[in-house]
């Protein structure tokens, strides 16, 4: 493991440029030859933001104004979390082509996903964050804890997102269970509610949901205006260790074979 | 020097009767043990061993299926040894399919730096080359035009051109050829001939047998994954054309 981890390191390094590139080439090409094109990025979950704030705010019979403040810093480490997991899943069965005919290190894979997903995240957190301040939103010194939400929340979604590229290629139904599954765990984390909403049978499904301490990462410097307690940064720090550490394991025991299995 | 060091080197595929298996049976089989897989074992190389040094010029032949083409992917690390050992020292370029990585979206320059980065070159080696590149391919007018408007001769011309920019120490080729017209084609083999001079090593599959004899000066023949000739171009390639029309 820690020989493989050297290596991995250095030829990480040599093929930074293939790395920049597959970056680049999904931020790119989504949005080709569309008229608005690299603003859909930010137009997209702004759309689906607002509509959602409206219906739940309503529903839920809460002020729009604080409860779309609630929702944004919910849904930002959600769809994160959401896009590098799913996109993850297809990482190594899309890439086929290359991977059959040249040898790369394959965690760039992964890895560009990982990082293309943080640059929309991020993107789509500043439009989000100007319009709430636009309608009159609060301001705390606690934002700047943010870049450390996003670097826990990054590590914890590349290694999940690590493990699934390789299970997807062994089993392929698991793309489509995903998104099933994800949706699911969609409703099961408090990102429309608050996190002690769901009480009695649901309860003890809730608390053992490894994205809360995440969820509230962001909900504390957005929502709370305060750096998130102790007890969260110990969990999201603990967690994303062990998905890093699980997910890279996985990865390079198996790297070698799924050449042989795409 | 550049030297290549293959050691009893097996590449084992597996080869899966039922590649979806219901669910039903999947979860029936999930507890049973593995020992009646639905899978069989294919030896694609099985325990070869040579050495190759600077200076040598190797062409690989025998039939369809032999295990040209993966011997030279597990050279190039595509396939990991299932037993044995490679060892490779100096810079290795794989055209083993040109074109390979291409994206139909891209337009011909931006598929310079993506398949450039690929094949292992820096921003700076690509910035130098682009030029060069662009004019060799003759698709000056198109370069900034996806690639999946380009007609066959051209992506083709670009991905050779690309390919063979930059001069490797070992130099590896499976069936290369250029497409094109009549003079691209002349201008592609002049340009080949120019790399392989310059490429301390040259290890090429083809089943063009007047070509190995010209451009190698040393033969491996492969037969069913194992290596069953190595040596002179000329007394290889006879033996091999003896047994083929047996």
């Amino acid at each position: 493991m820690k020989g493989g981890l050297i290596r991995l390191c250095i030829e990480l390094f040599n093929s930074r440029n293939v790395l920049w590139q597959l970056v680049a080439q999904q931020l790119i090409l989504r949005y080709r030859r569309t008229a608005l094109g690299y603003l859909w990025t930010l137009v997209n979950p702004l759309l689906m933001m607002s509509v959602m704030a409206l219906v739940f705010a309503t529903l839920f019979k809460q002020d729009l104004k604080t409860f779309a403040v609630f929702l944004f810093a919910g849904m930002i480490p959600w769809n994160f979390f959401n896009s590098v997991v799913t996109q993850s899943s297809a990482a190594l069965i899309n890439n086929e082509g290359l991977i059959k005919k040249i040898y790369l290190p394959k965690v760039i894979f992964p890895l560009s996903i990982a990082i293309a997903c943080l640059i929309d995240s991020a993107l789509s957190f500043l439009a989000l964050f100007i319009i709430i301040l636009a309608v009159g939103g609060t301001l705390s010194w606690a934002i700047f804890f943010i870049p450390v939400a996003y670097l826990l929340l990054l590590v914890f979604s590349f290694g999940v997102g690590l493990a699934i590229s390789i299970f997807t290629v062994f089993f392929r139904d698991f793309q489509h269970i995903l998104l099933i599954a994800m949706q699911g765990l969609f409703f099961l984390t408090p990102i429309l509610y608050k996190n002690n909403a769901l009480t009695g049978k649901m309860g003890w499904l809730i608390a053992w949901n490894p994205l809360i301490p995440f969820v509230d990462l962001f909900r504390g410097p957005l929502y709370g205006l305060a750096i998130p307690p102790t007890g969260t940064l110990l969990a999201s720090t603990a967690l994303s260790v062990l998905a890093l550490v699980a997910g890279l394991a996985i990865f390079l025991a198996q790297e070698r074979k799924i050449v042989f299995r795409l | 020097m550049s030297n290549i060091c293959v050691k009893n080197l097996s590449i084992r595929f597996r080869i899966y009767h039922d590649r979806s298996p219901s669910l039903k049976s999947y979860f029936a089989n999930l507890f049973k043990s593995h020992s009646n897989d639905a899978h069989s074992d294919f030896w694609a190389v099985n325990d070869v061993t040579f050495d190759i040094q600077a200076g040598d010029r190797v062409g690989v032949i025998g039939h369809n299926g032999a295990g040209k083409s993966t011997l030279l992917k597990a050279l190039c690390r595509v396939y990991e040894p299932t037993r044995g050992e490679v060892h490779i020292n100096g810079r290795i370029a794989p055209l083993l399919e040109i074109g390979a990585g291409f994206h139909p979206e891209f337009t011909g320059r931006e598929n310079i730096y993506l398949n450039g980065s690929i094949l292992g070159h820096s921003r700076e080696q690509l910035r130098s080359i682009e030029s060069g590149v662009i004019e060799f391919a003759e698709i000056e007018e198109f370069i900034d035009t996806p690639v999946k408007y380009y007609s066959t001769g051209m992506y083709m011309r670009l991905a050779f051109s690309l390919a063979t920019a930059m001069h490797p120490d070992i130099l590896i080729l499976d069936e290369i050829f250029a497409g094109g017209d009549a003079s691209f084609i002349k201008k592609a083999k002049a340009r080949m001939h120019n790399l392989i001079d310059n490429a301390n090593i040259m290890i090429m599959v083809s089943h063009d047998h007047e070509l190995i004899r010209t451009l190698c000066n040393r033969v491996l023949w492969m037969d069913h994954g194992t290596l069953i000739g190595d040596g002179e171009p000329n007394e290889i390639i006879d033996r091999y054309l003896a047994k083929s029309y047996s």
